[in-house]
C-alpha cells in the first residue's frame, strides 16, 4: 500500500502540511505529446491536508505555470461567500515517496503565502489518513 | 464571470431537460456548442475529451437534477 509519513515539530500550530508537487494529468500529458508540445515540469508546492474541503484546490499561479486548460466549472461555498464560480482542472498530485494520485482540482486563491494547494476529501476518499497528534505525526496511505 | 467554457455551460443549461432524460447520472463532454459523449465516470469523460479534442478547454458536466455543493469549512480559501 503506497504511503508516506510526515513528522512536524509544530503539527498542531501549522496543520498537516506537505511539501509535494503538482503535475498535469495523464490525459493532458498524452495530448501535449501527441501535438508535439513540451510537457511542463511538475510544480513544487506546500499543500495542506484539509478535511474541511470537499475537493482539492490549487492556486491560480500553479494552474498558470502548468498551462492547465479547464475541464469543468463549478460553484463553491466558503464561510464568507456562496456560489463562487471556479475552474476545474485534471492534475496529478505527487506526494512524498512518489505516491501519485490523479484527481480534479478547483482553482481558487488561498490565504497567506504558506499554502499553494489543499488536499481535499476527493483525495482522502481513496485512502487512509492517520493523524497521531501526541507524536506530531501523520500518515497518508492509498 | 468566467469567460472560458461559458458557451459550453450555456449549451448544458439549454439542453438540460433532454440530458436528464437521456443521460441522468452520467458525465457529458461538451465542446463549443456540441455534446460529444456521455460516460459513467468523470475520469473516463476527461480522458476521452483530451484524446478526441486535444489540449483545449472543454466541459465535463455531471448530469444531475441537484448538484451537491462544494463546501470549504476552513478559512484557507481566499474567496
Amino acid at each position: 500500500m503506497p504511503s508516506f509519513t510526515t513528522q512536524l515539530p509544530n503539527l498542531q500550530t501549522i496543520g498537516p502540511m506537505i511539501e509535494m508537487r503538482v503535475w498535469v494529468g495523464t490525459a493532458m500529458e498524452e495530448a501535449i505529446k501527441k501535438s508535439g508540445g513540451e510537457v511542463p515540469d511538475p510544480v513544487p508546492v506546500k499543500a495542506m491536508i484539509d478535511t474541511g474541503a470537499t475537493v482539492s484546490v490549487i492556486e491560480p499561479d500553479v494552474a498558470k505555470r502548468l498551462g492547465l486548460k479547464p475541464v469543468g466549472i463549478v460553484e463553491i461555498s466558503t464561510a464568507s461567500s456562496e456560489s463562487v464560480e471556479c475552474y476545474q482542472y485534471l492534475i496529478r498530485l505527487i506526494f512524498p515517496n512518489n505516491v501519485i494520485v490523479e484527481t480534479t482540482a478547483v482553482e481558487a486563491p488561498l490565504r497567506g503565502q504558506q499554502t499553494q494547494c489543499l488536499i481535499g476529501r476527493d483525495v482522502l476518499s481513496h485512502g487512509v489518513l492517520v493523524y497521531t497528534g501526541y507524536i506530531n505525526q501523520f500518515t497518508l496511505s492509498f | 464571470m468566467k469567460e472560458l467554457l461559458r458557451k459550453e455551460l450555456e449549451k448544458y443549461k439549454s439542453d438540460f431537460d433532454s440530458l436528464i432524460g437521456l443521460h441522468e447520472g452520467k458525465f457529458v463532454v461538451i465542446h463549443d456548442d456540441q455534446i460529444l459523449g456521455a460516460f459513467d465516470s468523470q475520469m473516463d469523460a476527461i480522458s476521452w475529451g483530451y484524446r478526441q479534442i486535444g489540449n483545449v478547454p472543454f466541459l465535463v458536466k455531471h448530469v444531475v437534477k441537484v448538484e451537491p455543493p462544494l463546501d470549504f469549512v476552513s478559512n484557507l480559501l481566499g474567496v
